[in-house]
């Protein structure tokens, strides 16, 4: 099912938040650097918790549970429990709308 | 051919730092000595995951069983290191080798402690360290039957919490007033408690053992003032104590562990420590702190690793450790042993909270319950070391980044 989904308004996602959505029934975190949005699973994958409810330092996600570390700009895990990468969505915002291709 | 780099411990911070070794680009020898069978493997699935059969062990190795051999480590298991001559330069091991090094991290972490209760050596007794130890609990499980926890610290809460969930009877014995009371406050351990009620354990505290007591196999705890506890089967968790055998008789200090400076040396050239062991000092919180965190051991051993290298690395991480009971996820952030206020933001009546202690008006260490995201946000309190009025820590609505940035 390709093309991109319009998930919220980027307005309200300012520099340094990390908000989650549901596009279609699949959660995805969306992280906002210096006004680039980026998109990725809204679980780590050590024990799935949210990652929209961890917190971004720069391009850095840590999970909220077990402090595992992602790059939000490739979904690399950076620092431990998680062994596997999270994988990452293309994003765009189109008139102050985000949208997310899934 | 110089010596090799010997690292004594092949538990997470040994193995993380022969790892780092080869990532960072050592072309020299690498030898890694362990005392146990097992590839090196991560303990906290040990009370949690694992124990309740929900995770392989697999999951839990530091890395795949070959990573060792094809990045030229030579893995040293089931072999126990018995001396470290820090003037000579070697190591003695159990099978009579003697090792030369060019320089070696002491990694050996910490032994549970075992008092000397009569009965402590019937069958069905237990303490957990090491994997063959969960698997003879593990084989103990069977739900119904009665499991008797001595000792409420983190990992007998965990322990307790996981039998609850497959299904067992537990029944706590703990010398404190509480659970966790003696590390976190009456505030969080009573959190804990009633989590743990909520959840059917039953607890018993200010109570010492006296004895375990049965015929071939525990049936029963006997407490000093004179209480009969029934139980099939017992698991002990009273602390740990740091294993230094391999330098006794040698110059290394020796305080409450291995004494170490921030880039993780000894005070004998070319010799190192991280880890459990590693009684390190602190240049945050400027003084020595030993500390038993899976993140210390990770992050310990990839500094010491680079410190042999050369790479001066001051290892300054704030400490941090998690702690999963039921469906709760506890942290805690910094370092503290006492403390004058505790500041509480959110409710510790709805569980969902983080505590700071402060001491001389600077936050030392936070404590979280669900709340990993402050969790990570008191840690910049933390690290900054300035002054925090109270009323602003316990503000919810107040973003803790703001209290670091003004």
């Amino acid at each position: 099912m390709a093309g991109f989904t319009a998930v919220g308004s980027a307005s309200q996602l300012v520099d340094g938040d990390l908000v989650g959505f549901d596009v279609n029934g699949i959660k995805i975190a969306v992280a906002n650097v210096r006004g680039t949005m980026y998109a990725f699973d809204d679980a780590c994958t050590h024990q799935q918790c949210p990652l929209a409810k961890g917190e971004l330092e720069d391009t850095t996600v840590t999970c909220p549970c077990h402090g595992s570390q992602f790059d939000v700009t490739t979904g690399a895990v950076l620092r431990g429990p998680a062994r596997d990468p999270v994988d990452s969505y293309p994003v765009r915002v189109e008139d102050d709308t985000i949208e997310i291709e899934v | 051919m110089p010596n090799p780099f010997v690292i004594v411990g092949a538990s997470l911070a040994g193995a993380t730092a022969a790892v780092t070794l080869r990532e960072e680009g050592f072309g020299g020898g690498v030898i890694l000595i362990g005392d146990e069978d097992h590839p090196p493997y991560q303990r906290p699935p040990l009370s949690k995951r694992y124990l309740r059969g929900e995770q392989p062990f697999e999951d839990a190795l530091v890395k795949p069983v070959d990573f060792y051999a094809s990045n030229d480590i030579d893995s040293r298991l089931g072999t126990r290191a018995t001396h470290l001559d820090p003037i000579e330069k070697t190591v003695e091991l159990s099978n009579g080798d003697r090792i030369r090094f060019d320089k070696a991290l002491i990694a050996t972490g910490t032994r549970n402690r075992r008092f000397p209760i009569p009965g402590l050596d019937l069958d069905g007794v237990y303490d957990l360290r090491t994997v063959d130890d969960c698997d003879r609990i593990r084989d103990e499980v069977v739900p119904g039957r009665r499991a008797a926890i001595v000792g409420m610290g983190f990992i007998g809460a965990e322990v307790a919490a996981s039998l609850r969930q497959l299904g067992l009877e537990v029944v706590v014995i703990e010398g404190g007033k509480g659970p966790l009371d003696r590390v976190l406050g009456k505030e969080v351990g009573q959190v804990v408690e009633h989590i743990h009620r909520d959840h059917g354990v039953e607890m018993i505290f200010e109570e010492l053992v006296s004895g375990f007591q049965g015929t071939g196999r525990v049936e029963r705890i006997v407490t000093q003032s004179g209480r009969n506890i029934d139980c099939d089967f017992a698991v002990v968790g009273v602390g740990v104590e740091p294993v230094t055998d391999i330098v006794v008789g040698s110059d290394i200090e020796v305080d409450n562990g291995i004494v170490v400076d921030e880039y993780c040396r000894t005070n004998v050239d070319g010799v190192f420590a991280a880890g459990d062991v590693a009684n390190h000092y602190h240049p945050i919180f400027k003084q020595k702190m030993r500390v038993e965190h899976w993140h210390n051991a990770l992050n310990q051993g990839a500094a010491a690793a680079r410190n042999m290298m050369g790479t001066a690395s001051i290892y300054d991480e704030v400490h941090w450790f998690w702690s999963d009971q039921y469906d709760y996820n506890l942290q805690y952030a910094g370092f503290h042993r006492e403390w004058d206020e505790l500041v509480v933001r959110g409710s510790l009546e709805e569980r969902d909270f983080i505590a700071f202690y402060v001491k001389n008006g600077l936050v030392a260490a936070a404590v979280g319950m669900n709340r990993g995201r402050d969790v990570r946000r008191a840690m910049r309190v933390i690290k900054a070391r300035t002054a925090v009025d109270a009323k602003l820590l316990g503000n919810d609505d107040l973003d803790l980044r703001r209290l670091v940035l003004n």
